[in-house]
């Protein structure tokens, strides 16, 4: 019956997508594509599921994608879901990252990330801590200092509490020697908001991603003191946390998971598809249009990058009190 | 109509009011116990997450009590609303609608469950013409799922009818 | 001047006949979504993203800006016809609009909804052409504690809702803020009343609880009275138009109107809500009608329809000035930006003038677009009226499960729907007022929130309350709202015994 469901509607997706592209032919692995975001539609899930099916149809490399969004706490919500209905499917692929890894942990899910099969770590985006730009901060390290004088004069603005945010707050506190959960983080629904509170000098500080700052940066409205990533970024003068003596590194990644139970032939299929999507100029364009930086990483070394990530966001988001 | 209440009756027992009353009082306990159990958090906050909840459960245990009160001395109902007594035909025909959506959409796809709840709820409310009923529900449905699911990309939930559809329109398509 | 060549420039732009259809396609869409409730402009936006790679910026944000308008005025119809607010906003909207449908003035109610929407819309969008860096100026001087501070004084308003008994009403305000907190904690990440359903982790939709307290409860509740054939509804009394007495009271809650929604809507935490509820107030206290209200007042529906429409401006303002999304509409419109290589920021009146101006363009003639598609539709949703019972309360129920259904296919979701159903019928036949509930609802979080992030920042001084000034002069009007009415009271009764008095 589910597999007759199935049958059918796959069949009509396909003659759908061949009545577009007149392209499908069968010597193609994978012809319909179908990907879970964890996520409401417009947020950094969906539009890198959206920039996927862009590039693999720009590139010819599948005749059809097939986009169904679950909405819900962090990720928590579409996991489980993706591990029970989806299971064995080889044309099926869910995104997710490291806000989904926070939110298993916060919301004590049940379902973990073990659960499904990494394919490929896809995109990261480096996190910046900014001031406005009549602050007396003028470096990390003055900010660092302000921080371990008295945590509760520096109020700093960011996202929802345990987000990635919060983390790469925490993470900085701790390498400043002061406790995590005694700074003061004022957390803002989303990066507008928390914007416009930098904007208006209402805060000390903010974290978010690079891109929610980077035209009022630019504009000269706020100072960026640095960025979390490892290394300097293209195109984003800034120097890095560790440039500055503080040993502290965050990458707000993105990547993509097949589901249980798919054979390794599927698997490999899978891995190759996002690999050569990954090499391709369509891709490369789509990434810098959009201030992602591109990380790839598949298989075995992206499975070995998410188990050592669950092991740090674990502890620092038991000091900050939450999981 | 409901002629049974003699007119006369001015009595009035204000049963629903009191257990409206305690139902009432019994959220806000459990509001406070909600907030009991919660866990502190470390965090750094002045004002912490149990304050405003904490505040709210007093709040409405203090208008319980005085719910309870206005019952206990007769219940606040205006007369015209105590007397009528509601069609518990109609409402268990609209109530079993809902349930069977509920039950239904995921399993039978939404066309199926929207023409039955259509279908109850028409009979709840007096309605007698069942194939007119269903043939307008179904319709509806149709015309809504295709309409909004389609146009946005929207997958309101697939069943048989949908997807049969949707199999048929290439052809519809193409001859 | 120079916004005056910019916006010469964007007409030039807009009025291509390409440009024009898109608008046209933008506000029917609009209209459309705007009906159906849960499915709103942001959620229409972000499925129509995938647009962007194919047609080019100009016209992808004209679309965008005629859904975003559109959605405004289609959210309003079903309010007044079904007692289904299809947006957030246009609840308030709901609650005299669906009175004056049941009275027969349906189309009185649809036309001052359209026109106020098309007044308030102009007059937002001449806002924002010629006002905006002012008016963002002021508006990122708000902080959480002047935020806090509206959010008491928009508490005020549930008093214009309050019905017959305070308890009660009081009681479906606690109600109201309790459901608000449902979910994890902003400020914390703790779960808060979620009895361990994932599903309520985000919160609970407010037009969840709109669609099940107003249209299923108000199912249950004709449906538990059907056999009795009380309440009946009047398609049509009079003329379908306004009459000149119905113009002359709507024109001054337009304005009013506008002048809430367009400052409030540029504030990064202000939204469309707070200025419907304020206006509603505002109409009611000034009315010299107030008996009216709750029967089908119709400045009810003209203060709050223009206030949603001009706060829906005000979100451009900030968005178009600095790049800062502050509703979840913007927010996606931004991302569209984004995929085209365009990084909205304080610099992009200067960098992208022509989508800029074009956009704003657009805006004037897909708010005149709205006003030409609409007034000749009344007529014919004023015909929905004279569906039979039957057949309407059930195209309702279908149709609020469509938008509940529809968008997350939660269970959960349409279980919550019919729950509250049933506490709206509850609450209809033991005279509990269900506004209060949806006030609580939205407010209540939003002052949790800025309370507590006003004094995280605050370092626990309370004292920020009194010592901003916007927040001090924002408290000082809250408590004169309380407490003038009941001076005025006590001074206007001690006056008419002075005057029997020495008539005596």
């Amino acid at each position: 019956m589910i597999d007759r469901r199935n049958l059918l509607l796959s069949t009509a997706a396909v003659t759908t997508a061949t009545w577009a592209g007149l392209g499908a032919t069968t010597a193609q692995p994978i012809e319909l594509l179908k990907i879970m975001v964890p996520a409401a539609p417009g947020g950094g899930w969906d539009q890198t599921a959206r920039t996927i099916e862009q590039v693999l149809r720009a590139t010819n490399a599948v005749a059809g994608v097939q986009i169904t969004n679950v909405a819900g706490a962090g990720g928590t919500v579409g996991l489980p879901q993706f591990v029970n209905q989806w299971k064995g499917q080889g044309n099926a692929l869910m995104v997710g990252g490291m806000v989904m890894v926070g939110a298993i942990i916060a919301n004590k899910s049940a379902v973990k990330l073990d659960a499904v099969t990494p394919i490929a770590l896809l995109t990261g985006e480096a996190l910046a801590l900014v001031v406005p730009a009549s602050s007396p901060f003028k470096t990390a390290k003055d900010f660092a200092d302000a921080l371990k004088a008295d945590p509760t004069k520096v109020p700093v603005a960011g996202g929802s509490a345990g987000g990635s945010d919060h983390i790469l707050l925490g993470l900085i506190a701790k390498a400043a020697g002061v406790a995590p959960a005694k700074v003061s983080y004022v957390a803002f629904a989303g990066g507008g908001p928390a914007t416009a509170a930098l904007l208006g000098s209402q805060v000390a500080g903010g974290i978010s991603g690079y891109g929610e700052f980077a035209e009022q940066i630019k504009a000269g409205k706020l100072r960026v003191l640095a960025i979390s990533s490892d290394k300097r970024q293209d195109g984003i003068d800034a120097p890095t946390l560790k440039e500055q003596g503080i040993d502290v590194e965050l990458f707000n990644w993105r990547g993509v998971f097949a589901p249980a139970g798919v054979t390794d032939d599927q698997r490999k299929a899978m891995i190759s598809l996002m690999d050569k999507m990954a090499a391709s100029p369509e891709w490369v364009d789509a990434c810098n249009k959009r201030g992602w930086t591109r990380i790839t990483r598949t298989g075995d070394a992206y499975k070995t990058y998410i188990a050592a990530e669950i092991v740090r966001l674990e502890a620092i988001l038991k000091d900050l009190g939450i999981g | 109509m409901d002629t049974n209440i003699p007119a006369g009756a001015t009595r009035r027992s204000g049963r629903g009011e009191l257990a409206i009353a305690i139902g009432v009082i019994g959220l806000a306990l459990v509001i406070y116990w909600q907030v009991q159990v919660m866990p502190a958090s470390p965090l750094y906050s002045k004002v912490g997450p149990a304050l405003v909840p904490t505040l709210a459960a007093i709040g409405l245990f203090g208008l319980g009590c005085a719910l309870l009160n206005a019952a206990i001395r007769g219940g606040w109902q205006t007369d015209e609303e105590a007397a009528a007594a509601p069609d518990r035909a109609a409402l268990a025909w609209v109530a079993a609608g809902l349930a069977l959506n509920v039950l239904l959409i995921g399993v039978a796809g939404f066309t199926i469950a929207s023409t039955l709840l259509f279908l109850c709820v028409a009979r709840g409310f007096g309605s007698r013409r069942i194939v007119r009923d269903a043939g307008i529900g179904f319709t509806f449905a149709v015309i809504a799922y295709f309409g909004f699911a389609k146009t946005l990309g929207i997958n309101i939930g697939a069943g048989f009818v949908e997807n049969t559809v949707e199999g048929l329109l290439p052809f519809i398509r193409k001859g | 001047m120079d916004s005056l060549a910019g916006l010469t420039k964007g007409f030039a732009i807009a009025l291509t006949p390409i440009n024009l259809l898109w608008c046209l396609l933008g506000t029917t869409l609009g209209t459309a979504i705007g009906v159906l409730p849960g499915l709103g402009p942001a959620l229409t936006i972000a499925l129509l993203l995938p647009i962007t790679f194919k047609v080019d910026p100009t016209a992808a944000f004209i679309l965008f800006a005629g859904i975003y308008y559109g959605a405004m005025y289609g959210g309003s119809t079903t309010s007044i016809l079904l007692n289904t607010p299809g947006e957030s906003a246009t609840i308030v909207t709901a609650l005299e609009g669906n009175k004056m449908a049941r009275k027969g003035r349906a189309g009185a109610a649809l036309a001052t909804a359209a026109i106020g929407s098309f007044v308030a819309g102009t007059i937002g969008t001449l806002g924002l052409t010629f006002l905006a860096p002012l008016v963002v100026d002021v508006a990122l001087r708000f902080g959480p504690a002047d935020y806090f501070a509206l959010m008491v004084l928009a508490f005020v308003t549930v008093s214009a809702v309050l019905g017959s008994s305070a308890v009660r009403g009081l009681t479906a305000l606690v109600i109201g803020i309790w459901l608000g907190m449902i979910g994890v904690d902003l400020q914390t990440g703790q779960a808060r009343f979620t009895f361990g359903v994932p599903e309520l982790l985000d919160g609970i939709n407010v037009i969840i609880v709109a669609v099940g307290l107003f249209a299923v409860g108000e199912t249950l509740y004709m449906a538990s009275r059907a056999s009795t054939g009380q309440d009946e509804v009047i398609p049509l009394k009079g003329s379908l138009w306004m009459t000149r007495d119905e113009w002359r009271r709507s024109w001054p809650a337009w304005l009013r109107g506008t002048a809430f929604g367009f400052p409030i809507g540029a504030m990064p935490a202000g939204g469309a809500e707070i200025p419907t509820f304020l206006s509603y107030y505002t109409e009611k206290k000034l009315s010299k009608y107030p008996e009216e209200f709750g029967h089908g007042a119709i400045e009810g529906v003209a203060g709050p329809e223009a206030a949603n429409n001009a706060s829906a401006a005000g979100v451009l303002v900030p968005m178009l000035t600095l790049g800062l999304p502050t509703s979840a509409t913007a927010a996606i419109m931004l991302s569209a930006f984004q995929s085209y290589g365009i990084n909205p920021g304080p610099l992009l009146f200067q960098t992208q003038p022509d989508l800029v101006w074009g956009l704003i363009a657009s805006l004037f003639i897909g708010n005149v677009m709205l006003l030409v598609l609409n007034l000749p539709m009344i007529a014919i949703w004023v015909k929905m009226l004279m569906i039979p019972q039957p057949l309407l309360y059930a195209g309702i129920l279908v149709f609020a499960t469509i938008g509940t259904y529809g968008i997350t296919q939660s269970i959960v979701d349409l279980l919550l729907l019919y729950a509250v159903g049933f506490a709206g019928y509850l609450m209809r036949r033991y005279d509990f007022p269900t506004a209060p509930v949806i006030i609580g609802m939205i407010l209540g979080p939003l002052a949790e929130q800025n309370l507590r992030q006003a004094m995280t920042i605050s370092a626990g001084d309370w004292s920020v309350f009194f010592t901003r000034p916007l927040s001090a002069s924002l408290l000082a009007l809250a408590a004169l709202a309380l407490v003038a009415p009941v001076l005025y009271e006590l001074w206007s009764r001690s006056r008419s015994r002075v005057t029997t008095a020495t008539k005596a």
